[in-house]
């Protein structure tokens, strides 16, 4: 092993904001094969979704979305992951998307205001 | 044993991340902790950056002497992340979300791993050791 200090490997960015007056704290990590994102307003992880694109062969990309752990009635949440895991395609990785929503409200500005938050400070 | 970088972050929030890497024998552990109000999240890997597999662990009521431990992503029942999930919240007492990207079948390994990371848990302040926790 090389005697220099090699910087961390997987990046990771974290920030904090309000979204209709609810503290919204998120992290975002970009390991080798996944990217993984926590937005939280209620302290834990809350519901964890798994999104991939799936290539064709002969047509667009289609994507996977699944609820992996919490609410799987909510959605918003897969929306808002898909959402993600689109930008991610179309910025050029194929990389999958781990994302973990811990929210007080699942309303359309809730989840738009995640979005866009994540997406200005992308790892992709 | 080097422990090669660290680093800690904290936001704003609620939220204080901490990322370190130890060097042992011949291989390079990656740790990353990423405290919630009411949940932790780790992650740990050996010579990778990958994700790895991702379980869910959580003490089970009402001795809470117990664990129960769900995979969410990739891996089985008998893999290494299970073991280690269901001994951190053993350890600790707290709910862990654990991304475990080491290999199988390496004991010592998974040990050290284990090791080190209750001991940054210890040492960032998130638990206690066991042996000082006041008893029920």
């Amino acid at each position: 092993m090389s005697g220099s200090i090699s910087s961390f490997p997987v990046p990771h960015k974290q920030l904090s904001l309000e979204i209709k007056g609810n503290v919204t704290d998120v992290v975002i990590c970009g390991y080798d094969d996944h990217f993984f994102v926590i937005a939280t307003q209620i302290g834990t992880m809350g519901t964890i979704l798994h999104a991939r694109k799936e290539e064709g062969v002969l047509t667009q990309p289609t994507f996977d979305v699944s609820v992996i752990f919490g609410k799987r009635d909510e959605p918003m949440l897969v929306a808002c992951a898909r959402q993600l895991i689109e930008h991610i395609s179309v910025s050029g990785s194929a990389k999958p998307l781990v994302v973990s929503l811990g929210l007080k409200d699942h309303s359309t500005e809730t989840l738009k205001g995640i979005v866009t938050a994540v997406v200005e400070n992308r790892l992709w | 044993m080097e422990s090669l970088k660290e680093a800690q972050s904290s936001g704003n929030g609620g939220i204080q991340v901490s990322c370190f890497s130890e060097a042992i024998n011949d291989v390079t552990l990656h740790f990353q902790i990423i405290r919630l109000c009411r949940q932790i999240y780790a992650w740990i890997s050996c010579n990778s950056a990958k994700f790895g597999n991702l379980y869910a662990a959580a003490p089970m009521p009402p001795t809470k002497n117990g664990a129960s431990v769900s995979c969410m992503l990739g891996g089985a029942s008998d893999n290494t992340g299970t073991g280690i999930a269901r001994r951190l919240v053993l350890k600790t007492g707290l709910h862990i979300i654990l991304a475990c990207n080491i290999p199988k079948n390496s004991p010592m390994l998974e040990a050290e791993a284990e090791k080190m990371l209750i001991k940054k848990l210890i040492n960032l302040g998130y638990t206690k050791p066991k042996s000082e926790s006041s008893s029920s």
